[in-house]
């Protein structure tokens, strides 16, 4: 069952995503895109993934706030805060509602939140094991960092892969550096 | 059906965050606020994975026996990667953003457009 927190966070993340895709100024759409995240982040601990969380707040809330700020700090002349909304474009918001509406029609085939094992599939043979064996193969105790760290220890080097490639690539684009 | 619905309340905020996301992406003329968009959108999956996880009257999975009700791990390992693989994402799509300012005075993809064809 819903609990209030969680209504309120989720009527807050998606007001919140609203007026980002409203607001005419990108300064402002970017300041409400951090409120979201924040949100986002509060909701995860809610939803019994701190790490996850941690995460959100201090790459999603944190990082991707700041750069957006430089983006715009570099290519938009800034003349101070204005509440203005874009117009909506009618077309384009009746194909995202008829998205919607598609996305729905599959949603009652979904196990119902906080359904466990045996009435959803995502929880299975798989999960127990690393569940039950995670302390003893690894000794860490926090099951996502035994998995994250060790079990999948080549698909984490992979996403450090990622980060470096998309670092080289930032500096290739803006003509940095080596690439002068 | 309606409360088929109200029992995936979570599911019915990734449909409407997928649809917000879109709309962003396909409506909006700043490029700044169309990685936002992507961005939503990413998001509106994440939360459809970590609801996924979700059991009623469990703990994050912390534990050195295995004995207890554990949320599922699993989509929290995938989620973690995505988030970081969305920020260098959206890096890369800024650095992007910067340069087609360099390159046509703007960052509004109608101005951008008019730049192109004027030439």
């Amino acid at each position: 069952m819903i609990t209030p927190i969680e209504a309120g966070l989720l009527v807050f993340i998606v007001a919140t995503a609203v007026m980002t895709a409203l607001l005419r100024d990108v300064l402002a759409a970017i300041i409400v895109f951090g409120g979201y995240s924040l949100g986002m982040a509060i909701l995860w601990i809610v939803l019994q993934a701190p790490d996850v969380g941690l995460t959100e707040a201090a790459v999603g809330a944190g990082v991707m706030t700041v750069l957006f700020l430089a983006t715009i700090a570099r290519t938009t002349r800034l003349t101070g805060l204005e509440a203005t909304t874009v117009d909506v474009n009618l077309p384009a918001a009746a194909l995202c509602v008829v998205f919607v509406l598609a996305v729905l029609t599959t949603v009652p085939a979904l196990p119902a939140v906080g359904a466990g094992p045996g009435e959803n599939p995502a929880f299975g043979e798989i999960s127990e094991y690393y569940v039950e064996e995670a302390y003893d193969d690894t000794h860490v105790e926090n099951v996502v960092t035994a998995v994250l760290v060790a079990y999948r220890g080549f698909d984490t080097f992979g996403e450090a892969t990622v980060v470096f490639a998309a670092g080289v690539g930032v500096l290739a684009v803006l003509r940095r550096g080596v690439f002068e | 059906m309606i409360e088929a619905l109200f029992a995936r309340y979570n599911y019915v905020v990734f449909a409407l965050l997928l649809g917000i996301g879109l709309y962003i992406v396909i409506d909006d003329e700043n490029l700044v606020k169309k990685v936002i968009g992507l961005n939503v959108f990413q998001t509106g999956i994440f939360l459809f994975f970590i609801t996924v996880a979700v059991q009623d009257g469990a703990e994050p999975a912390v534990t050195s026996t295995g004995e207890g009700t554990f949320v599922n791990p699993l989509p929290h390992v995938l989620i973690l990667t995505a988030i970081v693989v969305g920020v260098s994402l959206t890096a890369l799509a800024l650095a992007l953003v910067v340069r087609i300012h360099e390159e046509y005075g703007s960052i509004r993809e109608d101005v951008v457009v008019e730049v192109l064809e004027r030439d």
